[in-house]
């Protein structure tokens, strides 16, 4: 419970600032009335406290400001509830956004105990996995909303929709989100004892490994001073980093062409300019 | 051989996309896309480098005496591009040569020697399982490399936002344009295309997972899975039967050299978003006059066997 508080905690430490009295008029600017948001009241009592401590922090309050920008041409709908699965999913435009309670549980099991060398720590693993799961999906629902022509595999769009977004909110995010994003890919894979038979292959996901690697690389390829370390300490093998700047251009591109349109350039400013990341010490 | 089948798809496609784009009339030009800049035809430059090793040589000649690259520099005629790219044959001492942001294109000798041996898996006269020819296997693998890379280059230049993975992308038009086929070739291509992936001997561990490509086993279904999203009836035969991959049971109720049904389930809308686009960002940069006229050159080369 207490790390899932942490967890919690971190999300909501990024995704809203401080309510000072400067910030009321960028506050009121993050509105949108076409997100709706609900805590479905879940069944099972051992997650009775996530719902609670998700309400009391208003976590979907905050994602909702986060995506203030969006011009919505239809309602977008984002449900937290109990799934039966660790899961998230993009139900299509009618039912919007599920994020499901048991994810965070799975979160708290997989994150690591203790803080890398790199300054990484428990909270900020399980909030970028938090954000990669959230992230991903909604761009699941970016193309669908706006379809948007997606050339390459979608499952590799919506993970670079949620990596694009992480890196761009400076450095200080970055570093403390992205990694988690990786992070959570490469446990997924070693829960899996790293068995992956050939039909598997015909996943529409690509393997664990890829995506873990994606991360690396968006990471990289967006802040290469920040995320040095990845090629240093071998993390990322120089032959892909050396294609990490092309793979940003490549998304910056996208994102300017396909979602820039649909983003409401004041709003997104505000949410740029907020202060998203006061120093979590202690969590 | 080769060239014609090769140049007979590519035509094909054209024929087929010109017609495509007649019917629906689109309001969005290459430059509501893409760079603002001087948008011109002919811009690619053919080179045929001879090998310093002679091991190459057989294939040197054999691709030099087909005009392999003259005819690929006809059909993109019609596309529109802001520069010159050069699109060469060469020894590379690596069986490829990734392709960076403006060019050259470089197919590799070591790469088409590799295809040769490949298709020596096939016996002589027979097919595989699923009923790939030598033949097929090798002119599906030479149209699959070729227009892979042209693809890259039309990224690249027309600079067409790519969600996802270039390369990933660049394996879904080349097969967008294979399908354009009248479907007995469309099928040939198709299987010919995949089998060179089917076949790697390559296992992918660990950091291998880095690569920017994606597995020989995912390209080979992403292959299955756009010609299945395009016709599920001339393509049926790409899918297990049903049930196969509901059983559960072990690996060995699976043909590997299929697509599972889960999968085959979501390729007509995965072919969907891929022609969405195909229509929105790369149709509106090809020139519909050239087009024609490369249309109109189809009639040579109905010499093929």
């Amino acid at each position: 419970m207490q790390i899932l508080s942490s967890a919690v905690l971190a999300c909501a430490l990024i995704w809203s600032a401080h309510l000072k009295a400067e910030d009321a008029d960028s506050e009121a600017l993050l509105e949108n009335d076409r997100i709706q948001i609900e805590y479905v009241k879940p069944g099972a009592s051992h997650l009775m406290p996530v719902y609670e401590t998700m309400k009391e922090r208003k976590v979907l309050e905050r994602l909702k400001q986060f995506l203030s920008p969006l011009k919505l041409p239809v309602k977008l709908k984002i449900t937290m509830h109990e799934c039966g699965t660790t899961n998230a999913y993009w139900g299509g435009r009618a039912s919007g956004l599920s994020l499901c309670y048991e994810f965070f549980d799975f979160a708290k099991r997989i994150a690591p105990k203790e803080a890398t060398p790199e300054g990484y720590s428990r909270d900020d693993a399980i909030t970028g996995m938090f954000l990669q799961v959230t992230l991903h999906e909604l761009g699941h629902g970016m193309f669908d909303i706006y379809n948007i022509p997606v050339l390459g595999r979608e499952e590799d769009a919506a993970d670079q929709m949620a990596g694009f977004i992480l890196s761009q909110f400076g450095p200080e995010v970055a570093r403390r989100t992205l990694p988690g994003a990786a992070y959570v890919w490469q446990q997924f894979n070693e829960s899996r004892g790293g068995e992956w038979p050939h039909w598997l292959y015909s996943d529409e996901h690509g393997h664990d490994l890829q995506r873990s690697y994606n991360y690396l690389c968006m990471a990289y390829g967006s802040d290469p001073t920040t995320f040095a370390y990845y090629v240093d300490s071998g993390l990322l093998p120089k032959e892909r980093a050396v294609n990490c700047k092309r793979e940003a251009d490549q998304m910056l591109n996208a994102f300017q062409k396909t979602m820039l349109p649909h983003i409401d350039a004041a709003k997104m400013k505000a949410v740029q300019d907020k202060k998203w990341l006061p120093a979590v010490v202690g969590l | 051989m080769i060239r014609v089948f090769v140049v007979a798809a590519i035509m094909a496609s054209a024929a087929s996309l010109a017609l495509s784009s007649a019917s629906g009339a689109s309001r969005i030009t290459c430059k509501d896309w893409h760079i603002d800049q001087d948008w011109k035809l002919d811009r690619i430059d053919v080179e045929y480098v001879e090998p310093k090793d002679p091991a190459y040589s057989a294939i040197y000649d054999d691709l030099k005496q087909r005009q392999i690259l003259e005819e690929l520099q006809q059909f993109l005629s019609a596309v529109r591009l802001p520069n010159k790219v050069l699109v060469k044959t060469e020894q590379c001492d690596q069986s490829e040569r990734p392709y960076q942001p403006g060019g050259p294109v470089t197919i590799c000798y070591e790469y088409i020697a590799k295809l040769a041996a490949l298709a020596t898996k096939i016996p002589a006269g027979g097919t595989t399982p699923r009923g790939v020819s030598r033949e097929d296997a090798t002119i599906g693998a030479v149209a699959q490399a070729v227009l892979h890379e042209i693809s890259l280059v039309v990224f690249d230049q027309q600079r067409i936002p790519v969600w996802g993975r270039e390369d990933d992308a660049a394996d879904k038009l080349a097969g967008f344009l294979m399908l354009q086929f009248p479907d007995d070739t469309a099928h040939k291509l198709m299987n010919g295309a995949a089998f060179f992936f089917e076949a790697s001997d390559r296992t992918w561990t660990g950091s291998d997972f880095s690569d920017v490509k994606s597995t020989e086993a995912q390209r080979f279904y992403n292959y299955l899975c756009i010609a299945y999203g395009k016709d599920q009836k001339a393509f049926g035969d790409f899918v297990q039967a049903g049930g196969q991959q509901a059983s559960g049971g072990s690996s060995n109720a699976f043909r590997d050299d299929l697509l599972p049904q889960a999968r085959a389930a979501r390729c007509p809308r995965e072919y969907a978003d891929f022609k969405l686009g195909y229509d929105t960002f790369i149709k509106p940069c090809l020139d519909q006059q050239q087009l024609e006229k490369v249309i109109t050159r189809v009639d040579w080369l109905k010499s093929a066997p």
